[in-house]
């Protein structure tokens, strides 16, 4: 029930079910404290933690719903994930480890991964029991990533690989790296990429962890020397690398339908959150949901997070979006981070001075949840495409405008 | 077709955290292949009936408001609102029709007299449908709304117009502001302070005596307004509308809002088209002006404008065919959207056309006049927001 189409009884059982099996299932919260997002996973009782969870919702077969059945998901059902992910989002469970694996990375496989690699990597991804981490971002090639430098060569047994990739989040638990990387010097920047799928576990691989502005772990810098791989980690052709990478871009960004109202019940839970802090907080002797101009600012949150659940049911109505096609899936992920960015700053704003107060403080207001969400909605706004570049991205494939070069 | 009417609750309910269960959404959203061909012929016709040129002439007074345009919307059959157990346009339907229109700026007395017809169609008597509704659904009556009073008063539990009983009818008096083709139309539709604290809807000729018309000199020549000046206008009672008036005024008032964002967003829409264009064609420094980021990154938060009110204005629509509750919630988030959608888009637009933009030639400055009004009708986005804001978090102490 949020700003989706309206369901069927046997979609409005299978909702109920699943209700009924989180509310005997979920599990408590742990002694230690969670990550708020799985770009911050540090330690190996967080991650133990995590993938039980994701383990147990894939046991039950509430996970693997865009994944056919033989390669050990639930048959595509589009419909039952959106149910699913609504309902982990209103129970607050706890998030998915392997949402890199799960959200861009599945369908990529789909795509273009042959079957071998389809019922080798499939299963074990969607049970979390294999994370993967994203190796595109080098520290010379961020928003021009085309201009990566990691090289790949043809060895006798498969692949050899050096280089430099960044940002990669879950590197240091991973057991797979989806990775982008030169095959041809020679040939045109776009056209010498080939995408991998590297086994972590090589010989010539270096994790080292970077530190976020709030001091979370999480994300890690990978230095490859002479790391091998078999040839069938190869995805595709050599030379497509590029044309895979932007679609696993695509899937990240949300591109695929249904994304928007997924995203729109997990940010009503956000509003909600922040209503409740809205009610408890006292300025100048008053509540701040008295408070006139935080009122309008919590309301045109409400109207944008509306918006955004009536953009992803227009989705589906292809003549409803018929003259800008690629208008609201390029839009999705721009306007949510930056959705999530204007929430957490308003938290921080009702809370004054308080916002300072941090994680282990007794009189941290929600335990520092949102000024650190607040920082750590910059890690959405740049990753994924910097909210810079997909302006730039619309403007040129939707508005027609010409490229900034 | 569901003829329930959603009525938009007073603000003193205790605050709803149900409110954050945004509703489900009809399936397609509602829309056929017949929205479709409706929409598609809606902007053929007015992009030959209605040229910019055309709108250019009227506002330079060059041309004149044409009554038999309105004439011939009723021939298309757009002015055919489905009342109740009726065929007819639902909800939808007009949200599409009013889109083009707000893209073509038509000087019309389009949405008022559909006000009109849906006050009747909730709380009209048998007599007054039978004598009204064919001839302004024809186009041959123009039927419009007084919704304001002064100091931008759009609530009726505030209005200070009374109506109070006499021998034959009724005796009105007070004063409304910004009433849409006052001038021009036949009948209006007046909602009055009863001495019980109710509020009766009148329908009033417009050259009743007592009743004066005084055009508001405004900047949108596309959309003349007047205020009217009740002054003891004696009425039949026949006049007074037998539904609950204020009930009436709310779901007038889901409509109303919807409708008018739609409109918005059309004209939001063609302001950004126009501006995209220039920005491919006007060449400084070597390049396209639209290759600058400075120039493409505000068009793109335009664009996002537009397509999200539009979103919004599309879901309204569709709950107001289902004739689901929270309908009236989001037709008041798609007017405070629409309404901020199409300022944005006009600020930009003259401020992206460069120094053409600034002048009297740059047909931008067409659309920002019509904003001027628009947004306001029926309550700006403040307006809605505030409302939404007590459905929300209580009323404000």
């Amino acid at each position: 029930m949020t700003g989706g189409l309206a369901e069927t009884e046997e979609l409005l059982e299978f909702r109920r079910q699943v209700k009924d099996w989180l509310a005997d299932t979920k599990p408590a919260p742990p002694s230690f404290k969670l990550p708020q997002t799985f770009l911050e996973v540090e330690s190996a009782e967080q991650l133990q933690y995590l993938k039980s969870w994701q383990a147990c919702v894939y046991d039950a077969g509430y996970l693997g719903f865009d994944v056919p059945e033989q390669y050990g998901g639930r048959g595509v059902h589009p419909e039952k994930k959106r149910i699913v992910d609504q309902e982990l989002a209103r129970a607050h469970a706890p998030f998915f480890v392997n949402h890199l694996a799960l959200g861009w990375v599945a369908p990529t496989l789909l795509a273009y991964g042959t079957e071998a690699q389809k019922k080798r990597l499939l299963a074990p991804l969607l049970r979390a029991d294999e994370i993967w981490c994203q190796g595109f971002s080098e520290p010379g090639a961020g928003s021009d990533l085309a201009s990566l430098s990691t090289r790949a060569i043809r060895t006798k047994d498969g692949w050899e690989f050096t280089g430099h990739k960044v940002w990669t989040t879950l590197a240091h638990f991973s057991k797979w790296m989806i990775l982008l990387a030169r095959t041809d010097p020679d040939a045109h920047k776009y056209a010498g990429l080939s995408f991998f799928l590297f086994p972590m576990e090589s010989s010539g691989v270096s994790v080292q962890p970077l530190l976020k502005m709030t001091g979370e772990g999480g994300f890690n810098q990978v230095v490859l020397d002479a790391a091998p791989a078999p040839a069938d980690c190869l995805l595709g052709e050599t030379g497509q690398g590029w044309q895979i990478a932007m679609s696993t871009l695509l899937f990240e960004r949300g591109a695929a339908q249904g994304a928007s109202r997924e995203r729109a019940t997990v940010f009503l839970e956000q509003l909600k959150r922040l209503l409740s802090l809205a009610r408890r907080r006292q300025r100048d002797g008053r509540s701040v949901a008295h408070d006139p101009v935080f009122r309008d600012r919590i309301v045109q949150l409400w109207i944008d997070v509306s918006a955004i659940a009536f953009s992803g049911a227009r989705s589906s109505v292809p003549e409803l979006i018929a003259e800008r096609p690629m208008a609201l899936p390029l839009m999705d992920k721009l306007v949510s981070s930056e959705w999530n960015q204007r929430l957490t700053e308003l938290a921080c704003e009702m809370l004054g001075a308080d916002a300072a107060l941090w994680l282990d403080d007794p009189n941290a207001p929600d335990g520092a949840a949102w000024p650190r969400g607040f920082m750590n909605s910059f890690g959405m706004t740049i990753g994924g495409g910097t909210s810079e570049i997909l302006r730039n991205i619309i403007g040129e494939r939707v508005l027609g405008l010409p490229k900034s070069k | 077709m569901s003829q329930r009417h959603p009525s938009f609750e007073p603000t003193l309910l205790p605050p709803d955290e149900g409110e954050l269960e945004l509703p489900a959404l009809p399936e397609n959203l509602g829309f056929s292949e017949e929205h479709q061909l409706l929409r598609d012929n809606a902007r053929r016709w007015l992009s030959e009936r209605c040229p910019i040129s055309e709108v250019r002439a009227l506002a330079e007074g060059r041309g004149e408001l044409q009554r038999g345009l309105h004439g011939e919307l009723g021939q298309l059959g757009w002015l055919d609102l489905a009342g109740p157990g009726d065929e007819g346009l639902g909800p939808l339907h007009i949200a599409l029709l009013s889109e083009e229109m707000g893209r073509s700026l038509l000087p019309a007395a389009y949405l008022p007299s559909l006000w009109a017809l849906t006050l009747l169609d909730v709380a009209g008597s048998p007599e007054q449908r039978a004598e009204l509704r064919p001839s302004i659904v024809s186009g041959n009556r123009i039927a419009t709304v007084a919704a304001s009073e002064a100091d931008d008063c759009w609530d009726p539990a505030q209005f200070r117009s009374r109506a109070r009983p006499a021998v034959e009818g009724f005796v009105l008096q007070g004063e409304k502001t910004h009433v849409l083709f006052a001038a021009q139309a036949d009948v209006v539709m007046v909602p009055c302070r009863e001495p019980t604290g109710t509020i009766g809807i009148f329908a009033v000729g417009l050259d009743a005596p007592g009743v004066s018309v005084q055009p508001e000199l405004g900047v949108d020549a596309t959309r003349p307004a007047a205020r009217i000046e009740l002054d003891d206008v004696r009425v039949a009672r026949s006049a007074r509308m037998v539904g609950d008036g204020l009930d009436a005024w709310r779901a007038l008032e889901s409509t109303a809002c919807t409708w008018l964002a739609a409109e918005m967003v059309g004209a939001a829409d063609a302001v950004l088209e126009l501006t995209r264009k220039y920005a491919t064609e006007r060449f400084q420094f070597g390049r396209a002006i639209g290759s600058f980021q400075a120039v493409k990154h505000p068009l793109v938060d335009t664009l996002i404008a537009v397509e999200q009110a539009r979103s919004l204005t599309l879901g309204a629509a569709a709950l107001l065919c289902s004739g689901a509750r929270p309908a009236s919630v989001a037709a008041r988030m798609a007017k405070a959207a629409a309404s901020e959608a199409l300022a944005l888009a006009v600020k930009k637009g003259v401020q992206l056309h460069g120094g053409f933009g600034f002048t009297w030639d740059c047909d931008v400055q067409l659309y920002f006049k019509r904003m001027l009004q628009s947004r306001g009708l029926f309550g700006d986005a403040v307006h809605h927001r505030r409302q939404l804001a007590a459905r929300l978090l209580g009323a404000q102490s």
